[in-house]
């Protein structure tokens, strides 16, 4: 498990100024404590593509968003991203929760998949095509797997102020 | 029912420093009624995201009013977006929804329970506690200068006449002054430009 509490101050470092997203049973706990926090404004969704939007009209108005969304809503959010964000040159990261990272069956499937894989059993659908579908949309993206691995969220933010473009965090394990 | 120009000029003329979000059928026509940095038009961008857009505008800058000119279509696609309105707690945001009961940039084809679906409603039972309908000019422009004034968020909707606007192409071809950039380059453009009004204070 990763600490919220670590997670929350990497990114309070980089002076954030809104936290944006949906909570999904990984990230519940970090949101329970950003919504607390008197420096970091969280703004809550009814559906992921929103908050692409919203982060962009954040980052137009002089703020400095983030989105921590999971992967499925990463998914559903296509549009959201590609016509904000990516398009407009939005210098945003993106914390990804990764649902079902240990059953993407890396080491058994590659890409490009066939459809029929997408139902096995032993394998979690959204995992599957998460990375697929972030370098298929041009968004470079870092793996945090553990408290050791924080140095990616500045990597992140450095990158995405460097290439003027979305940067995604994939967190493969619970914030807790 | 209102024209585009009834309902465009005005807002135009009375909008101060507000900073202006259009989409889909207005936002070709806002570009004849305005030159402003401060206007975006979410086209050719994401569909349906204008209204969320224009909120995280009002959220960043809450001295400032924003104005949404959403579509229906627009606004069905994203109808969560007005409960995320008021739960955000933005008071500066002024959310019109456009109602030409189609979806114009592809040919009018309707949109879902066209005359049937009533916005006005699904705006109070989100929460929004100014709303108002119109559906004539003299109305429209007479209550334009109190809807405009005060703490919202405001919530509006208006019928218009069909029109017949095509795609935008975000090109020099473009007679809009916003709509003649990339989108990349208009939203840094605009970006310098509410950085550049925010330092003036002229809002606050």
């Amino acid at each position: 498990m990763i600490q919220a509490r670590s997670v929350l101050q990497e990114l309070k470092k980089q002076h954030i100024s809104h936290i944006i997203g949906l909570p999904d049973n990984s990230s519940a706990g970090f949101f329970q404590l950003a919504s607390r926090d008197e420096d970091v404004k969280s703004i809550f969704v009814t559906r992921e593509g929103e908050a692409f939007a919203i982060a962009a009209g954040l980052w137009l108005g002089g703020k400095r968003p983030v989105i921590l969304i999971q992967n499925t809503g990463l998914l559903e959010s296509g549009d959201g991203l590609r016509g904000t964000a990516l398009r407009m040159r939005v210098p945003l990261v993106c914390l990804i929760t990764y649902r079902g990272y240990h059953k993407r069956g890396h080491d058994r499937v590659t890409p490009p998949f066939e459809a029929r894989v997408l139902d096995r059993a032993d394998l979690d659908s959204a995992a599957l095509v998460t990375e697929p579908t972030l370098q298929a949309w041009g968004v470079p993206y870092y793996l945090l797997h553990d408290e050791g691995g924080l140095a990616v969220i500045p990597e992140a933010f450095s990158r995405a102020g460097r290439c003027s473009q979305p940067v995604a965090v994939l967190i493969t394990d619970s914030l807790g | 029912m209102l024209t585009k120009e009834q309902l465009l000029e005005p807002l135009a003329r009375l909008r101060g420093n507000a900073a202006i979000v259009t989409t889909m059928g207005v936002a070709r026509p806002w570009g004849k009624y305005s030159s402003s940095e401060l206007d975006f038009a979410s086209a050719d961008s994401a569909m349906g995201h204008a209204a969320d857009l224009a909120l995280g505008i009002a959220l960043a800058q809450p001295w400032r009013k924003v104005i949404c000119l959403n579509g229906d279509g627009s606004m069905l696609m994203t109808l969560g977006t007005l409960a995320t309105i008021i739960g955000s707690g933005a008071a500066n945001l002024i959310l019109f929804v456009v109602q030409n009961g189609t979806y114009e940039i592809t040919g009018n084809q309707p949109v879902p329970a066209a005359g049937k679906l009533d916005f006005c409603q699904l705006a109070l039972g989100a929460g929004f506690s100014r709303v108002y309908g119109f559906e004539a000019a003299a109305e429209f422009e007479k209550t334009l200068p109190e809807l405009l004034s005060g703490d919202g968020p405001v919530f509006a909707a208006v019928l218009i006449e069909p029109g017949s606007e095509g795609p935008i192409s975000r090109s020099e071809r473009e007679e809009s002054f916003y709509l003649k950039e990339s989108l990349a380059e208009w939203a840094h453009r605009m970006r310098r430009a509410l950085a550049a009004d925010d330092c003036r204070g002229s809002t606050r």
